[in-house]
């Protein structure tokens, strides 16, 4: 096997055992065999065993579409930290850095202070408004930075922060006036798919497809914009579209996984930088693996937050960074390659 | 190069679209839905009661229908749970929440979660109910979730008054079969609270009671069970003037107001009278000097369920002792 593909086989290796276990694990104790009896029948459509019904309706039900909407999260957030970091050229950098999460919290909060009907769209009001908010954030904070034929990191960042704690001092205050919502408010800042279903998974993977496609080609962009934005146009890169783009992107990306799955942090920053560790900083190969990882990682994560503090679930916000944590400190000391930025 | 890689990029999703639908949701889904649904009402009953469909509209605007009464029930709030085993429906709940601890016997009913919200969908699924019991502290994203599992959910709205909630007791009753059952409690309840009512007749002082639910302070505000209680226990609610139903208020604001009874519904959570004597300031105020801080069982208050009643007597004799003589 040729050396470049250790990586992509790696990530991919974990990825499928990282979704196998999902399917495995959970508040009710489903033996391998079992697992492996369903997944069988269901592989082969033959008839499943007698008294398995319960348990393949949870895994195909339950457990198969969490995964599956856990694995696109954190591929966006893996996805969009690292071309965050990339066009910042700045290891702080997040995918929450330009107030993508701060307005999708508003967005969400907004919703929900408002009593909807019962009904399809009803249902999707939380999601869409958290969505739109997102990404009117981004619009707003980019064209507040940007001057003349240039956005300056500097200004975007800036502008970034001023908005975000705006949009969350009026999340705080909606919360804080709102009428007994809060529950569900906080649940939704702390980051906990609230709606597993495939119906979510539908929702957000076109914006998913388009935003990590467009950043899946643009590994070399990248890579050249870490010479700096005058050395990049030199050498070719319609610098600003490109920037703008790849912002758009990454947002876009970004804005469609925190609306359903709510405010889930840590894991935007730290993948980047375990995979720009393992496996160098070249931006081509860096993207799709911190997509792969960011998946593999969130599942895991979710893994945790379901069976912690069984039969209670976690929001799975607090898992990431509690296990995140650590465990970037600990890849962090054992990095040999101490200039890896 | 820009317009190549728009045209890549449409090319490449449309590829992804396409191979998506069949990687996963349609084909696995129906393949196994029939059976599961299958076993979800398939599942034998324990006493045989003669089917007799059940069609009631829940606290969401949907119309429920069950094929008979339920008797396999999960119930998603401790005020649920309560009302469900005061009405005699005890035997038939198969889950309760986290924090239902309400008869003792519901903590031997196997917990499904609800902490923060979040409920285990999978253990609800694999108790098989043939009848999902919410409360108004449940976001209908919650309700859609387990619907679209197949499960029977019935939203059962939060009452903001006492006749509201007897209705509440009697829809409960009828979705379980336990009509006499919920009558029973209904007409006791109410026995108690006209009994209450009698003795605190001949009150004219209706001192200034400031309930607190959290000490930052946080206090119940209008619309809520606990303003509602307090002034039929004979009292001023203090926070009866705030805007909100739960509203943090300002030690000025106490100060000016300076309740005759303190009454720490926060007291599971540490707070009693030493502590609050200790507050800064705090003993500028008249009950404070006087000693009348009370902790109080704040489950009898805040759950919209049968014991609403013995918080109001409670209150009612913390604040007027005079007249249970």
């Amino acid at each position: 096997m040729p050396k470049r593909f250790l990586p992509y086989m790696t990530n991919l290796g974990l990825l499928l055992a990282a979704v196998i276990l999902s399917l495995a694990i959970g508040s009710v104790f489903i033996s391998p065999g079992e697992l492996w009896q369903i997944l069988h029948s269901w592989l082969t459509h033959s008839p499943l065993p007698t008294g398995l019904e319960t348990f393949s309706f949870i895994i195909s039900d339950i457990r198969l579409p969490r995964t599956v909407l856990v694995l696109l999260t954190g591929a966006a957030l893996g996805g969009s930290g690292t071309a965050y970091q990339g066009l910042f050229r700045n290891p702080l950098a997040d995918p929450y850095l330009i107030g993508v999460a701060s307005g999708a919290g508003l967005g969400a909060v907004l919703a929900m202070s408002i009593h909807w009907p019962y009904s399809f769209w009803g249902l999707l009001v939380v999601p869409m408004s958290a969505f739109l908010f997102a990404m009117v954030t981004v619009l707003l904070v980019y064209s507040v930075a940007r001057v003349g034929q240039s956005v300056p990191i500097t200004n975007l960042i800036l502008s970034g922060v001023a908005f975000s704690a705006f949009a969350t001092a009026l999340t705080s205050y909606m919360i804080i006036s709102s009428q007994g919502e809060v529950r569900r408010a906080l649940g939704w800042l702390m980051g906990g798919a609230s709606q597993n279903s495939w119906q979510a998974v539908l929702a957000i993977l076109p914006y998913l497809i388009i935003g990590l496609g467009f950043l899946l080609m643009n590994g070399h962009a990248l890579n050249l914009l870490q010479f700096g934005d005058d050395q990049a146009q030199q050498m070719g890169l319609p610098v600003l579209r490109k920037k703008t783009l790849l912002l758009l992107a990454a947002s876009l990306a970004t804005a469609a996984a925190v609306s359903f799955s709510g405010i889930i942090g840590f894991i935007g920053l730290i993948i980047p930088h375990v995979m720009r560790m393992w496996w160098g900083a070249d931006y081509r190969r860096l993207l799709p693996l911190s997509i792969i990882a960011g998946g593999v990682f969130l599942i895991l994560a979710d893994i945790l937050a379901r069976t912690m503090m069984r039969p209670q679930e976690l929001p799975v916000g607090i898992v990431t960074a509690l296990a995140g944590a650590p465990f970037f400190l600990w890849v962090l000391r054992r990095a040999k390659n101490q200039g890896y930025w | 190069m820009f317009r190549k890689s728009i045209v890549l990029l449409i090319s490449v999703s449309l590829l992804l679209a396409a191979c998506a639908p069949s990687a996963n949701p349609t084909s696995v889904p129906t393949a196994t839905e029939a059976p599961a649904t299958e076993a979800v009402t398939s599942v034998p009953t324990i006493i045989e009661v003669p089917a007799k469909p059940i069609k009631l509209t829940d606290g969401l605007g949907r119309s429920i229908e069950l094929p008979g009464s339920a008797q396999h029930i999960v119930s998603l709030t401790p005020a649920t749970t309560e009302i469900l085993f005061a009405i005699g429906a005890g035997a038939k709940v198969v889950g309760r929440d986290t924090f239902s601890d309400y008869p003792p016997e519901a903590s031997s009913v196997t917990d499904i979660g609800g902490s923060m919200g979040k409920y285990n969908t999978e253990a609800i699924v694999n108790l098989k109910p043939d009848l999902v019991i919410a409360g108004g502290i449940n976001p209908p994203e919650l309700v859609a979730s387990l619907e679209s599992l197949g499960l029977k959910v019935y939203f059962l709205a939060n009452p903001t008054t006492m006749e509201e909630l007897y209705t509440s007791i009697k829809t409960v009753g009828s979705l379980t079969g336990d009509e006499s059952g919920a009558d029973n409690v209904v007409a006791s309840m109410d026995a108690k609270a006209k009994e209450v009512d009698a003795k605190l007749a001949a009150i004219t002082e209706k001192p200034m009671v400031y309930y607190e639910l959290d000490a930052t302070p946080f206090t119940a505000g209008p619309g809520t069970f606990i303003d509602l209680l307090i002034t039929r226990a004979g009292g001023t609610n203090f926070g009866a003037k705030m805007d909100s139903a739960w509203a943090q208020i300002s030690l000025e604001q106490l100060l000016l107001a300076d309740p005759a009874f303190i009454i720490l519904g926060d007291s599971a959570y540490g707070e009693s009278p030493a502590t609050v004597s200790a507050r800064p300031g705090w003993d500028a105020l008249t009950a404070v000097k006087n000693k009348m801080i009370f902790p109080f069982d704040d489950n009898l208050v805040s759950r919209p369920g049968p014991r609403l009643v013995d918080g109001l007597e409670a209150l009612a004799r913390l604040i007027h002792p005079e007249a249970f003589k």
